[in-house]
């Protein structure tokens, strides 16, 4: 199967120190990978790499052939590929469907002009981003919300949103960073589905951190595993799981416990 | 009942209406000070779009103003230019200056670009006073008296509704761009920087865009200020102009298109009132900056929000500090963001 996102040799040094170390991960469509590895693994890093947030020294990023690196973050949005992060990104100061309006913020072409003199074009893109915008709510569930303050949710909705409007710009690759870290059991079960009917409804192809091992292995169809900024395995759940390797590296060397 | 009745729109329309009709009756004084709310609600706006809504903390607005002010009178005493093209070529001019602040915008933020562009605010003060070739130094200079040619009114009286309309413009310009997509990316640089690039804005291109609005309408205040006068001289842009703007932005309510209008009238009120009864004005503006800042970050349309039911005020005020304690992330969360 022909890879969407590919990684080849991908380094960042923060001064002497490598945060990635040669990372080459071909990343297959419309399926889920989940990214393990302890802290300060570079998983993080690897994300921000790819989104065009951290330049690599060294390696390239490649999405459905096009190289990535060296581009904005902003036009590597709108080549389809988007990104959650660890600690909530809502705008506080928009409302809950404004939010998601930033998502299609590309969609818009109108500009200045249109804008000031508020031309049939304008008006007629605002509503359909506002229609869009709807039925992404409802896809999570959340339409009773539109008109609330994003700061108004609870941080499990705020996440959800979050998601959301990822996915609004029919995006052909999401990466989540943590999307499960600070959710209650049954908010992460609620995650588990989404992500699922995501991959499966829309096809889009999810690459997700995540230290809820549950939730990981669950629905990851395939893992990669990162120890110090090294890929030290990859594989399909229960390969990883039983990999000596990763043990260690989340255990320490069996002699030394 | 009557709550129900003012709303933004309402409030907005009574206040142009109002200084519509005061050249019909007010004495040269008040004309003047009534231009004068004219020219802050439209410095007040052109810094709003800037600090309120784009979330770029700048202090160089007091300079806008002034190349604005600068640009028009010089074109018109070194070149013998005329007023209707001396007027937005100095708007331009302090536009495109203002553009070039974008630059440091895109590495530093808050207190850092305040000291920078505070600085930069400060050089052209000192530009003003020194350059005596160019600037005519410390004193100022008149330029040479407008030639409104066939308009029905003259004088005071015909740079009043010059100034008006313009005001009217620039107020819908502000209006409709904020309720746009680029009123969205605006805010959402402001709220979460990272996040909008995520999702596809263009820092330098919004923030660009930002600055160069910002600096359009304080070029275009400056420009109408030098007519308005008849006399451009240094002390009127100085440290103090700049608190002016900004506690007209920061008591009307950042982010709030409706709050720009009331906080410049009521900066002009207040300046006026100081001066009457003869208490330092520094003392008064720094004071009631501090104030708001520290108890009413939101402004005064919050505060209409709470008390009239039909003021309908977009969220786009939330202040960041308000913004943080919000959306602060569940302790847990937190604990994992630090690994």
């Amino acid at each position: 199967m022909q890879s969407v996102l590919q990684v080849i040799g991908a380094s960042v040094a923060f001064g002497g120190v490598h945060a990635l170390d040669d990372i080459s991960i071909d990343f297959k469509p419309g399926k889920i990978t989940g990214i393990i590895g302890p802290n300060g693994a570079g998983k993080t890093t690897l994300l921000n790499v790819i989104c065009g947030m951290t330049p690599a020294t060294s390696g390239e990023v490649l999405l459905n052939g096009t190289r990535l690196t060296g581009m904005k973050p902003s036009r590597i949005a709108g080549l389809g590929l988007r990104r959650t992060f660890q600690a909530s990104q809502l705008f506080a100061g928009m409302t809950v469907l404004e939010n998601m309006m930033v998502g299609l913020h590309l969609m818009s072409s109108s500009g200045l002009a249109g804008a000031v003199f508020r031309t049939t074009k304008m008006r007629t893109e605002e509503a359909e981003m506002r229609r869009r915008a709807m039925e992404a709510l409802d896809y999570v569930g959340f339409a009773h919300f539109a008109d609330r303050p994003g700061s108004a949710l609870s941080f499990g909705q705020q996440r959800i949103v979050e998601i959301a409007r990822t996915l609004i710009y029919e995006p052909k690759v999401v990466l989540l960073d943590e999307p499960a870290v600070g959710l209650s059991v049954n908010r992460v079960a609620e995650l588990d589905a989404l992500l699922r009917r995501i991959r499966d409804e829309r096809g889009i192809t999810l690459i997700m951190i995540e230290h809820v091992i549950r939730l990981v292995m669950g629905v990851s169809d395939w893992i990669v595993v990162l120890g110090s900024g090294r890929k030290i395995a990859e594989g399909l759940p229960d390969t990883v799981r039983a990999d000596q390797r990763v043990v260690e590296a989340y255990l320490g060397h069996q002699q030394h416990a | 009942m009557l709550g129900h009745l003012v709303g933004r729109r309402a409030f907005c329309l009574a206040v142009f209406a109002f200084l519509f009709v005061i050249p019909f009756g007010a004495n040269q004084y008040f004309l003047f000070v009534a231009n004068l709310m004219i020219l802050f609600i439209i410095l007040s706006l052109g810094l709003n779009l800037l600090i309120g809504f784009a979330g770029q903390l700048a202090f160089a607005n007091a300079s806008m103003y002034g190349i604005g002010a600068y640009g028009t009178g010089l074109l018109m005493k070194h070149f013998a230019l005329p007023y209707w093209f001396s007027a937005p070529a100095g708007t331009l001019i302090a536009m495109s200056v203002g553009t070039l602040l974008a630059l440091p915008a895109l590495r530093l933020s808050g207190i850092y670009l305040a000291l920078t562009t505070l600085a930069f605010a400060q050089f052209t003060l000192w530009l003003m006073m020194h350059w005596t070739p160019v600037t005519f130094g410390a004193g100022g200079f008149v330029p040479p008296p407008i030639d409104f040619g066939s308009l029905p009114v003259s004088g005071g009286q015909a740079i009043y509704f010059i100034s008006w309309v313009v005001c009217v413009l620039l107020f819908f310009v502000a209006k409709h761009t904020m309720e746009s997509p680029i009123g969205r990316a605006f805010v959402a640089i402001r709220d979460r920087e990272i996040a909008a690039q995520s999702l596809g804005i263009d820092l330098l291109k919004y923030k660009a865009l930002a600055f160069a609005m910002s600096g359009f309408f304080a070029g275009a205040a400056g420009a109408l200020y030098a007519g308005v006068l008849g006399f451009v001289g240094p002390e009127s842009f100085d440290l103090l102009q700049m608190v002016m703007h900004k506690a007209a932005v920061v008591l009307g309510g950042m982010g709030s298109i409706a709050g720009s209008v009331i906080g410049g009238v009521l900066i002009v009120v207040l300046q006026e009132g100081v001066k009457e009864i003869a208490f330092p004005i520094e003392i008064v503006f720094g004071g009631l900056l501090l104030l708001f800042m520290l108890f009413q970050p939101t402004g005064v349309v919050v505060l209409l929000k709470r008390w009239l039911p039909g003021w309908q005020e977009p969220l786009h005020y939330a202040p960041r500090r308000v913004r943080r304690a919000a959306t602060q992330p569940a302790p847990a969360a937190a604990q994992a963001g630090e690994d």
